[in-house]
């Protein structure tokens, strides 16, 4: 073989700077910086408003869109702050109340539908699992509406009227669909042989399934109770047209209600409250699904890549 | 010791219009090393299970030990089964799966303790104990998996395909490390595979399987040198079938014509006649050079040689058309033969089986050849 067909080729090419910026972007052996860019652009759009509003929640005077020094009047020391209107305060444990009994009641059903789902191997089923994801499609204000008619028109439930158990329920029908959504999915994943193996080993169906499926399980509801608190806490519609009065408003209502009256920077401290109890919840939900999944997952993956990706 | 007898008589599965398992009848006596061999979709995944419990039967009985368990659910019956996955319970360490089954029959903790570090030592993965399933290897996972089956002390193992997902060398150790322990348990162990040389390596008795049919059940010397149809003869090993007209018993073996050449074949029923095949494992093929001549000579030419490390595989083309392979193992000596070169194939009459055809049409090659 001559030298001349191993040495470097002797071109000096010069690239013009479309050609070099574009081929940053365009870069098909490193990372896909094409990608990462609208990815970032995204996340701006997103949080940048979030990020002025919890600014203006400190902002030293009553303007919410002129800075005015840096206090933290609108969560103590001001008449209209949280702390001190009674209103606010009030629509706070409601949201968090309300947010609660939804996972209390939302997940187990929505767990046991799953299972139940899962397992039905006869002819309702493909029905039964269409119906199930209705209450995830209906728009908003249908299910509102007809929920408002169900609680005043319809006897039995006129008993119960508009108001928090309303409201309750009404939150646990569209969460139902979420749970089961999220836990039928590491379902299918986790697939029949654990349950088989435990059987084959003795256990009975019930012993299985507490014992082999549902820790199994657990990190999808884990999961899904942190999608149903934070769902709830964030519902608007379905709480405004369940609600009977001033006792039982959300802190979203409040927030819509300041907006259209007399609006303070204590209505971005209150919306400020509500980004971090919902950021709370899915920290926490995320820290006990790392908990119990631990030794689970091969030490190479990412463990926050699977929570966030509903690998769970 | 007693016990672990299973009988499944006329047995049948049907999947809404697809029949699994078409009538099967199968004895297999206690403490024996029991095979079901065949290829992807033959049934015996699905025999297997309905052994285990997992699948109810169609029709049929499937007897352990005399006794009628096709309608048992699972966790009551005394058979235990290695799952191809292993599918060890990825939330419990090794310890807490290997006991799994013994809490559940209530064993007292000491005598839960002395049984399971002993099934542990057995497969020696005492060492690994604390760890998690996803902390061991696949050859750890399936010891785990069986220790965990054999610490019940069940009547019968059921191992659906356990060293599929195993390197070869691996395979191999683990294939004489089961056998051995299936001898000192003692129990009786049903074993799938479409491995035909683990099935032929551990088993006392090979059923070969296909199309939910059992083709034949022998030991595996039987079902290799003594094939009863085309299609146990094709699937184990190189066959070298061959076409032939049999014209009945002439000197105590059968006179076959293939295309011009009259052969006379020693093995199988010798009073054959009319259309059958001729079968020779590649390993009886001898080679002779051009010039000589003999009873079953057949001229060919040599199409292609395959090195294979400790053998040769010499492809010949016979002088009526069809393809012959023969093995001939390296001793040292430079093959004689080349590509291109003729030669005469002596094809020895105690070695040539004629099958009476049982309609089954032959695997092609490339479904028949081993895997790993």
């Amino acid at each position: 073989m001559s030298e001349s067909a191993v040495s470097a080729p002797q071109s000096k090419q010069s690239f013009s700077l479309w050609q070099r910026v574009s081929g940053w972007v365009v870069n098909p052996w490193g990372r896909p910086r094409f990608l990462v860019l609208i990815t970032w652009a995204y996340m701006v759009w997103a949080i940048v408003p979030v990020i002025i509003a919890v600014q203006f929640s400190f902002n030293d005077g009553r303007s919410r869109t002129v800075w005015q020094g840096f206090s933290t009047q609108w969560y103590w020391s001001n008449p209209d702050s949280i702390w001190n209107n009674a209103e606010l305060r009030d629509a706070l444990v409601h949201s968090l109340t309300l947010a609660a009994w939804d996972v209390l009641i939302a997940v187990p059903l929505g767990v046991t539908l799953a299972l139940g789902l899962a397992r039905w191997r006869s002819r309702g089923s493909g029905g039964a699992n269409f119906l199930m994801l209705f209450p995830l499609v209906t728009p908003e204000i249908v299910m509102g509406v007809s929920l408002l008619l169900l609680f005043t028109q319809l006897p039995p439930f006129t008993h119960i009227h508009t108001g928090g158990l309303a409201q309750v329920l009404g939150h646990v029908t569209f969460s139902i669909s979420y749970v089961v959504v999220i836990v039928r999915g590491r379902m299918f994943s986790i697939g029949r042989e654990y349950e088989e193996a435990a059987a084959d080993l003795g256990a009975s169906p019930g012993v299985a399934l507490w014992k082999v499926l549902l820790p199994l399980l657990m990190p999808a509801i884990v999961a899904s109770a942190a999608i149903v608190f934070a769902i709830s806490i964030d519902d608007f519609v379905i709480s405004q047209w369940l609600s009977s009065g001033p006792s039982t408003t959300t802190v979203p209502m409040e927030i819509y209600d300041a907006t259209r009256a007399a609006p303070t920077p204590a209505t971005n401290a209150i919306a400020t409250v509500m980004v971090i109890v919902t950021l709370t919840s899915v920290v926490a939900g995320f820290l006990v699904w790392r908990a119990f999944t631990r030794g689970q997952h091969g030490a190479k993956q990412s463990t926050m890549r699977d929570f966030a990706a509903f690998d769970v | 010791m007693a016990g672990g007898e299973v009988k499944l008589i006329s047995l049948v599965k049907k999947f809404g219009e697809f029949t699994a398992v078409d009538g099967i009848d199968l004895e297999m006596p206690g403490g024996e090393f029991f095979s079901m061999l065949g290829p992807s979709g033959c049934g015996k995944t699905t025999t297997l299970r309905m052994i285990a419990g997992f699948e109810q039967p169609t029709e049929g009985e499937i007897l352990l030990d005399g006794e009628n368990m096709a309608y048992t659910p699972p966790h009551r019956r005394n058979v235990n089964t290695v799952f191809q996955s292993y599918a060890l319970f990825p939330h419990m360490t090794v310890w807490d799966n290997v006991a799994f089954g013994l809490r559940r029959q209530k064993t007292p903790k000491h005598d839960v303790r002395s049984r399971v570090d002993e099934a542990l030592g057995m497969v020696q993965m005492d060492r690994f104990a604390k760890r998690k399933p996803s902390q061991l290897s696949g050859g750890q996972q399936q010891r785990v998996a069986l220790a965990r089956a054999l610490v019940l002390k069940p009547a019968v193992l059921l191992l659906d395909e356990p060293l599929g997902a195993l390197d070869a060398k691996l395979r191999k150790q683990l294939q004489l490390e089961l056998k051995a322990l299936q001898q000192q348990v003692g129990i009786t162990f049903i074993y799938v595979t479409h491995d035909q040389e683990e099935a032929l390596t551990m088993s006392d008795r090979i059923a070969v399987m296909s199309d939910g049919r059992v083709e034949q059940v022998a030991p595996p010397q039987e079902v290799y040198e003594e094939p009863a149809t085309t299609f146990v003869a094709d699937f184990l090993g190189v066959s070298n079938l061959m076409t032939a007209t049999a014209e009945g018993e002439s000197d105590g073996r059968c006179l076959v014509k293939v295309g011009d050449f009259e052969l006379h074949a020693g093995r199988g029923d010798v009073a054959t006649k009319g259309e059958t095949r001729i079968v020779i494992r590649p390993e009886r093929v001898r080679l002779e050079p051009s010039d000589a001549t003999g009873e079953n000579f057949i001229p060919g030419m040599v199409e292609r040689v395959v090195y294979l490390g400790n053998a040769n595989q010499v492809i010949t083309r016979l002088a009526h058309g069809e393809t012959l392979q023969a093995l001939v193992q390296n001793t040292g000596d430079e093959l004689h033969y080349r590509q291109g070169d003729p030669v005469k194939v002596h094809l020895p009459s105690e070695a040539l089986r004629v099958l009476t055809d049982t309609g089954v049409a032959p695997v092609d090659e490339s479904a028949a050849a081993p895997v790993g």
